[in-house]
């Protein structure tokens, strides 16, 4: 086994800067809970303010600072982000050891990415976009790799390669050296143990275990036989979700288009890497904005509580800058109401990705398949109705000489072309869908009340007599008055005489 | 796109430099033709193909169609290219001998299949593509109407244009024909060239002739007019733009010909048949006479 384990030292600063712009993640930012600081961030710790400070003296150390609410959900949303793009690498992917930490069993996979160090590069370029900092480390099992990630760069200073222990002695060797902070999900018991005198995890071991266990419980003993391999540790992978469902909560109002954008930016990436995660390709996705709505009801009577937005691809894909530019054409020609709060992403139409072609040149059949699906995306949007099919029925009546049927994909490209050209040109290339009756002037037609010329004809057709459309009529070629040619017939038997157009020579 | 003009003698290239189109394929003397990617398909019109860039109708670029009407002989100019596309004839590039379907966008009214056939095409291998915004023809007695509202889309052809679109840029078509609807915007036919470059065979855009004065990012576009009442079955062309020096005067084509040779006869003589099959309705009538012009030697 081949843990690696990747710690996200900054994960709740870095979920609450996603929401702000460009330039305001600079400002100094903290997070709060229950009026004490826990977190800050750089520019917020120049002026003085650190974890632990009550929230009045952060605000009068820097009257600039951004204060915000720590959200756990809003954490756990950016952290699964982080492990669908680990599942791109790994199937193995494990969310549950310890804060904002994700592990990869990467020894089943390490000969398909070309070696460790490659993997461990192309594993942060994947993770860039989602702009968190990391710390990594290595170990044979996963809680060690877990400890020796949080432990990272507070031991080592090296941010890109962190702790790496490749066997289970050194893994030992490494964790006998490490502080006793790092047991416990919270550090709980450190404040016990430093009383204690205990420093490193060394010194926690050459206690007797029964007194330990009275004392802290089974479970830190048991974290420590994990990581150093003495219990077993089996896990499960993470599964993505099958519909993907996120939202974001504005730290301020977006009152623009390219705020709103902005943070959909950050739920793009989230869907982007479900997407690659679960191999899908995305269809349609929907954004949903919920609006403000001011106190007095009667100035909101006609803003609504949410604007959805329903962007369709035309072919399922999973390109980030695709999809962006997909939703900046949909945002910009949908008026917003109200500012928007809150930002919420669902993608429930997805379709698994295709292996890729391994045909080198074109065939008939992969021309068949081509034309085939394109003919299924024209059908997913138009409808049945709205893809067809020209069918020449057996019929000399002109009108029910052929049929628009829904087009059967069967046999597409399969018969080829007759080779004609030996037929007479007498008939028309376009038929008018219903005849159109004629005015007449002194007994000849008249064509949008100009006189028609008649050149040709008549030549009869009769016939229909078997159902109840009968047809009698002589048929004749005439010339408009803008010298373009019409087929155009007069009634013999039937109730309704007269001159009727029925088709123009294309 | 990027026109060469030579200061000295624009119409013969300078000796011993490289030729344009070997600098760059969207370059060329502006006295000569440019060159798309591949040789056009030919027209089956010698007097067409002369006056083309590529000798013939391009591939993977817009050509436009500028018609008064539908119905002036636009099916009997583009037969030719059509058949040698459905029999996998047309093609230059790989895999040149795949018949290829036709597709047609939001046609004015329906193809007869029996011209169709005369005209050497298999109307089994057209599809017919109808937006929501146009009245649905279904059905044996073709009624037309109840079209879907059209307030909901955004533009009264979105769907049409987007399923061209993605017909275009699918590559898997032989030739597409779009009856466009009138006052398209401009980004429109940006969209569409864009998408048609991925297209090996040629796109068709049909319009109305009110369209000539407006801009398009066509590279091709063509005013089809019906021949003079000397020639019924002519049908004038005329180039308004193209890649290449401006064109001349309008070319009148000979279309494979509709009437019968004594009715043609009988129209250069000016003398019109009469639809006398009712004795006493039609007696008294006098029709129009052709005008008497001259009949134009054609080109074809």
């Amino acid at each position: 086994m081949h843990w690696l384990a990747l710690h996200l030292p900054q994960l709740s600063l870095e979920a609450f800067a996603a929401t702000l712009s460009e330039a305001e993640r600079h400002t100094p930012l903290a997070l709060v809970v229950q009026h004490r600081i826990v977190a800050v961030n750089g520019a917020a710790a120049e002026a003085g303010v650190r974890t632990g400070l009550k929230r009045a003296t952060a605000l009068a150390l820097a009257p600039a600072l951004r204060l915000a609410q720590a959200e756990p959900a809003r954490d756990a949303a950016a952290l699964q982000a982080v492990a669908h793009v680990a599942l791109v690498f790994t199937p193995m992917v494990v969310l549950d050891d310890g804060p904002a930490t994700v592990l990869l069993e990467l020894g089943s996979v390490l000969r398909y990415h070309g070696g460790a160090a490659r993997l461990r590069t192309r594993l942060h370029d994947a993770l860039a976009p989602l702009g968190h900092r990391l710390q990594t480390a290595t170990a044979p099992t996963a809680a060690g790799a877990a400890l020796l990630a949080r432990w990272g760069t507070a031991a080592h200073g090296d941010l890109a390669h962190g702790a790496h222990a490749t066997d289970l002695d050194a893994l030992r060797r490494l964790l006998d050296t490490a502080p006793v902070w790092l047991l416990g999900p919270g550090r709980e018991h450190w404040e016990a143990l430093q009383g204690m005198g205990l420093h490193t995890l060394a010194d926690l071991r050459a206690l007797p275990r029964a007194g330990l266990a009275r004392r802290f419980g089974e479970s830190l003993l048991h974290e420590l036989d994990r990581a150093r391999g003495d219990a077993p540790d089996p896990r499960q992978p993470l599964q993505p979700p099958a519909v993907f469902d996120s939202h974001l909560e504005l730290y301020a109002r977006a009152d623009t288009t390219d705020q709103v954008l902005h943070g959909a930016g950050v739920l793009l990436a989230r869907l982007i890497a479900w997407a690659q995660a679960r191999r899908a390709r995305i269809a349609a996705f929907t954004l949903r904005m919920r609006h403000e709505r001011s106190r007095r009801h009667d100035a909101d009577e006609g803003v609504p509580a949410h604007t959805t937005l329903t962007v369709e691809l035309a072919e399922p894909g999973a390109d980030a800058a695709q999809l962006q530019l997909l939703l900046r054409e949909r945002l910009a020609r949908c008026p917003l109401p109200a500012p928007t709060l809150e930002l919420a992403l669902h993608c429930r139409r997805w379709v698994q990705a295709e292996a890729p072609s391994g045909e080198l040149f074109p065939s008939r059949q992969g021309q068949r398949e081509g034309l085939v699906r394109l003919l299924e995306r024209l059908r997913a949007r138009l409808g049945d109705e709205g893809v067809l099919r020209l069918q020449p029925l057996a019929d000399h009546r002109p009108e029910h000489a052929q049929r628009l049927q829904a087009a059967p994909v069967q046999g597409v490209g399969s018969t080829p072309a007759p080779a004609g050209g030996a037929l007479p040109l007498h008939r028309p290339a376009w038929l008018l869908p219903a005849s159109q009756p004629l005015h007449e002037r002194s007994a000849l037609p008249l064509l949008d009340g100009r006189p028609l010329q008649i050149l040709s004809g008549p030549e009869r057709i009769e016939a229909g007599w078997w159902d109840a459309d009968l047809a009698a009529r002589d048929y004749f070629i005439a010339r408009d008055d803008g010298g373009a040619l019409v087929w155009i017939y007069r009634t013999r038997l039937a109730e309704p005489g007269g001159w009727f157009l029925q088709g123009r020579f294309g | 796109m990027l026109v060469a003009v030579s200061p000295v003698h624009p119409t013969r290239p300078a000796r011993g430099g490289p030729p344009p189109e070997a600098i760059h394929p969207a370059l060329w003397w502006a006295a000569g033709f440019g060159r798309s990617r591949a040789p056009g398909l030919a027209t089956g019109f010698a007097a067409l193909d002369a006056e083309l860039p590529g000798g013939g109708w391009p591939g993977g670029l817009l050509t436009e169609l500028l018609l008064p009407q539908p119905g002036v002989g636009e099916w009997r100019l583009l037969a030719p290219v059509l058949a040698a596309l459905q029999r996998g004839q047309g093609e230059h590039g790989a895999g040149s001998d795949l018949p290829r379907s036709v597709m047609l966008f939001d046609p004015p009214a329906r193809p007869c299949p029996w011209t169709l056939a005369a005209l050497g095409l298999d109307a089994m291998q057209f599809f017919v593509v109808q937006g929501r915004g146009q009245p649905r023809r279904t059905g044996r007695t073709g009624r037309s109407g109840q079209g879907a509202p059209r307030a909901r889309l955004p533009l009264p052809a979105a769907d049409t244009l987007w399923a061209l679109e993605q017909a275009l840029a699918s590559g898997h078509l032989g030739a597409a024909l779009a009856w466009l609807p009138p006052r398209l915007p401009a980004d429109a036919l940006r969209r569409l060239q864009l998408a048609a470059q991925a297209h090996p065979g040629p796109v068709f855009l049909f319009r109305e002739a009110e369209a000539r004065s407006r801009p398009s990012a066509a590279p091709l576009r063509l005013l089809l007019a019906p021949g003079p009442s000397s020639c019924p079955d002519g049908l004038r062309v005329h180039i308004l733009k193209r890649r290449g020096p401006p064109p001349g005067a309008p070319l009148l084509l000979a279309l494979p010909p509709v009437l019968g040779s004594a009715a043609r006869e009988r129209v250069r003589d000016a003398v019109v048949p009469r639809p006398a099959a009712q004795p006493g309705a039609l007696a008294s009538v006098a029709l129009v006479a052709p005008s008497a012009v001259p009949a134009r030697p054609l080109s074809a």
